[in-house]
């Protein structure tokens, strides 16, 4: 025991601080194998870095691309991005949270110096492991060992565990009274999909919306775009089981396109007379990412690609689809500054601005992890 | 009916032909219209070459000119003979629910929408030796005299030099509003500009215009750089002086990659460039060269999702009729100047000529 624990921690956390810990994780030795649940040993949090006892994570489409190897990072890896959780530790020179702290990591972090999160309008912050996929610390090193050997990050998160360590600027304290179990959804498929429609394609009351996918992101986009008072928002998905949903959140139509023998950008087109003005693509199908962009307004439409395309896949499309006018852009994480937002997030959520409850479809115990992966992958 | 010149494009892939042409009387709704002077863009080439959407032949090409009313048809009240004006590449009928949203300037009687191949009763005002021939955007302005829908035609300032106001017909107004409405540079911004023609330096003038910090001007033919600078470029780059790709090297000299990028000309590669050149996170890409039709793109999707938007701009997003009557009296002004952007005057009857300097990148 050392000179920080001066610094330290109500009670029940000082006996763990600085220590390493060993708890279960779901680590992933390889790609297309199922998880195991190992036991890990978790590292103290260096200097600018917080441990935090993760309550509740979700799984999220972007964890699986790492399995399939559709997203590639260094293995062995824990994966999981979007989690709920309390600090149980912080290294030196931390101040924005403090052990018992609720909190969500942010697998884009928010450091408030660089250019991006100086930028009103950006969201990228240059600490962000997105890019390069390192899956280490900002020392260059792992704070995960597994059977004598070192285990990767993901995205400056990890929260298929029970305890992980992340970057003070990839964690926001969040209300003390939130309900962890329900607000981890924050920490990725809710707020991407939310933003997608509030803040990128800044959807206007009155216009009319198409969204292509309904998982979790996608049902966070219906959110939105009802929030944002789209006056037709029309929901597509080959799988109608969603469709229930979908108009549970605000959907105004569902339609399959596998019901029409004409290309679904046709149909769109066909049901509002010009086209949609805003439209997502919440799947991550290069074919669906044009079929979107085909789909809204020839001269002023959006078109807004949230779903993560496999890696080293390319769009093939038609220039004049945009020549005439239209816009089509990206998000990551719904283009919000993830520290200054998730908190307001939270409190919108405390203040039953939206819910969050249908996008919950089913609860497990964490250790029945690879049961979850099965139902994600089967649309459920 | 007048009997006068016109460049005919008789079939795809051949030089323009000099006839003589018979132009009938302007029907209910339409001006018939001296051309004084036309400019030559390069969809005009296109047209030529056979590789603009839905245009037919034989044809008379031609959509930048300006010119002087001579007749008008019955009920036709915006203007009479005598009046100066330029004839819209876009039309704006005003009653189209584009016309009548704010943000659009792609009316519904425009050629994307419905080919402009024949004036709206379907028939043709042009004919020669017998044949019908077609018009262009409904404008066709490489003929002395062409008849054109009364909404389809900007009434101008009396004082307007027209051998000079041709330009605001399409590449000026289509660089500057590129710049200006549909990017909408903001003060203090960085932007790159991937082709310096007459549209090009029309994007250089409208950076300018809007305060951008830095205007970075990119063409493979160093001849261009001068005028670009004239008009307001800080740097000019040649992508043949580089080993890496242009975007690489763009990135490096601003350090996190322009605000504003804007491709002014035409290719698929040079597209990909310049989306890749801005801000993977704030930028925004202005596409307003048009490819080929036909072609397609191929990029990958990371360049968007991480936050870049591409949009595309006709006209440079202008409603035609309402703003280009003004743009002509800014200039009049002497807000801005584009007559830089004038590199040759020829007599009509080099028109052949004209389109070899266009292509020889002079």
């Amino acid at each position: 025991l050392c000179d920080d624990l001066k610094m330290q921690v109500p009670f029940p956390f000082s006996l763990l601080c600085l220590q390493v810990i060993k708890c279960k994780a779901a680590v992933l030795w390889e790609a297309n194998k199922p998880f195991s649940i190992e036991e890990v040993e978790v590292a103290p949090p260096k200097e600018h870095e917080v441990r935090i006892k993760i309550m509740a994570t979700g799984i999220c489409r972007s964890d699986d691309h790492v399995v399939t190897g559709a997203l590639v990072m260094p293995f062995p890896v824990i994966l999981g991005h979007e989690a709920a959780g309390v600090v149980e530790s912080v290294g030196q020179g931390v101040t924005s949270v403090k052990p018992g702290d609720k909190v969500i990591p942010l697998f884009v972090p928010q450091c408030g110096k660089c250019q991006s999160c100086l930028n009103a309008k950006g969201n990228l912050c240059s600490k962000t492991d997105l890019g390069t996929g390192a899956g280490l610390m900002a020392d260059g090193t792992t704070r995960f060992t597994c059977k004598g050997k070192a285990v990767h990050h993901f995205l400056g998160t990890s929260t298929f565990t029970e305890y992980t360590v992340v970057h003070e600027s990839g964690v926001a304290k969040i209300d003390s009274a939130a309900p962890l179990e329900k607000v981890c959804l924050i920490g990725c498929g809710f707020s991407t999909g939310y933003g997608a429609a509030l803040q990128t394609a800044k959807v206007e009351p009155g216009s009319t919306c198409a969204i292509f996918g309904l998982g979790g992101v996608g049902l966070s986009v219906v959110i939105g775009c009802k929030a944002a008072g789209a006056s037709r928002i029309i929901a597509v998905d080959i799988n109608k089981d969603k469709f229930a949903k979908a108009k549970e959140l605000g959907a105004t139509d569902c339609i399959n396109p596998k019901d029409f023998k004409k290309p679904i950008h046709e149909v769109l087109i066909e049901m509002t007379g010009q086209g949609v003005d805003y439209s997502f693509e919440v799947i991550g199908h290069t074919d669906t990412m044009t079929a979107a962009l085909a789909s809204c307004q020839l001269n002023y439409g959006v078109s807004v690609i949230v779903g993560v395309p496999p890696a080293a896949q390319n769009i093939t499309f038609d220039p004049m689809l945009l020549f005439t006018g239209r816009s089509w852009k990206g998000s990551v994480f719904g283009g919000w500054k993830s520290k200054d937002s998730v908190p307001k997030l939270v409190a919108d959520y405390m203040k039953k601005k939206f819910v969050l409850d249908p996008l919950i479809t089913h609860t497990l115990p964490w250790t029945k992890i690879n049961e979850g992966f099965d139902l994600l992958r089967t649309g459920k | 009916v007048i009997r006068c010149r016109a460049a005919v494009a008789w079939a795809p892939g051949k030089p323009l032909s000099v006839e003589e042409v018979e132009v009938a009387h302007p029907k209910a709704g339409e001006v018939r219209i001296k051309i004084v002077a036309t400019g030559i863009c390069s969809t005009d080439d296109h047209v030529r070459q056979g590789s603009f959407p839905n245009a037919e032949f034989p044809v008379i090409p031609g959509h930048e000119g300006a010119g002087i009313v001579e007749s008008v048809g019955e009920g036709v009240t915006s203007m009479k003979p005598g009046d100066k004006v330029i004839p819209l590449c876009i039309p704006h009928c005003g009653e189209c629910s584009y016309c009548l949203n704010p943000e659009a300037n792609f009316c519904q009687k425009s050629h994307m929408c419905e080919p402009q191949n024949l004036l709206p009763d379907k028939t043709s005002r042009f004919t020669c030796k017998g044949k019908l021939i077609h018009h262009f955007l409904w404008i066709s302005t490489f003929a002395e005299y062409t008849v054109v829908p009364e909404y389809a035609v900007a009434k101008i300032d009396a004082a307007a030099p027209l051998d000079k106001v041709c330009l605001f017909g399409c590449a000026f107004s289509t660089g500057y509003g590129a710049a200006i409405n549909t990017a909408k540079v903001k003060p203090g911004s960085t932007c790159a500009i991937f082709g310096l023609g007459g549209v090009g330096l029309s994007v250089v003038i409208g950076c300018k215009a809007a305060g951008a910090s830095r205007i970075i001007a990119v063409d493979i033919n160093k001849d261009k750089f001068a005028k670009a600078k004239e008009l307001g470029a800080t740097e000019c780059i040649n992508p043949r002086d580089f080993n890496k790709p242009i975007q690489e090297v763009l990135t490096e000299m601003t350090g996190q990659a322009v605000d504003y990028s804007f491709e002014v000309i035409g290719k698929a590669e040079t597209m990909i460039a310049a989306l890749a050149s801005c801000n993977m996170n704030t930028g925004i890409c202005v596409m307003v060269g048009e490819l080929d039709s036909g072609s397609e793109i191929s990029i990958d999707p990371m360049l968007l999702l991480t936050g870049r938007t591409w949009k595309g701009t006709v006209l440079g997003g202008f409603k035609a009729r309402e703003s280009i009557p003004k743009l002509v009296s800014s200039y009049l002004e002497k807000k801005f100047n584009p007559e830089p952007l004038i590199t040759h005057t020829l007599p009509f009857a080099k028109v052949n000529e004209g389109f070899e300097l266009l292509r020889a990148g002079k």
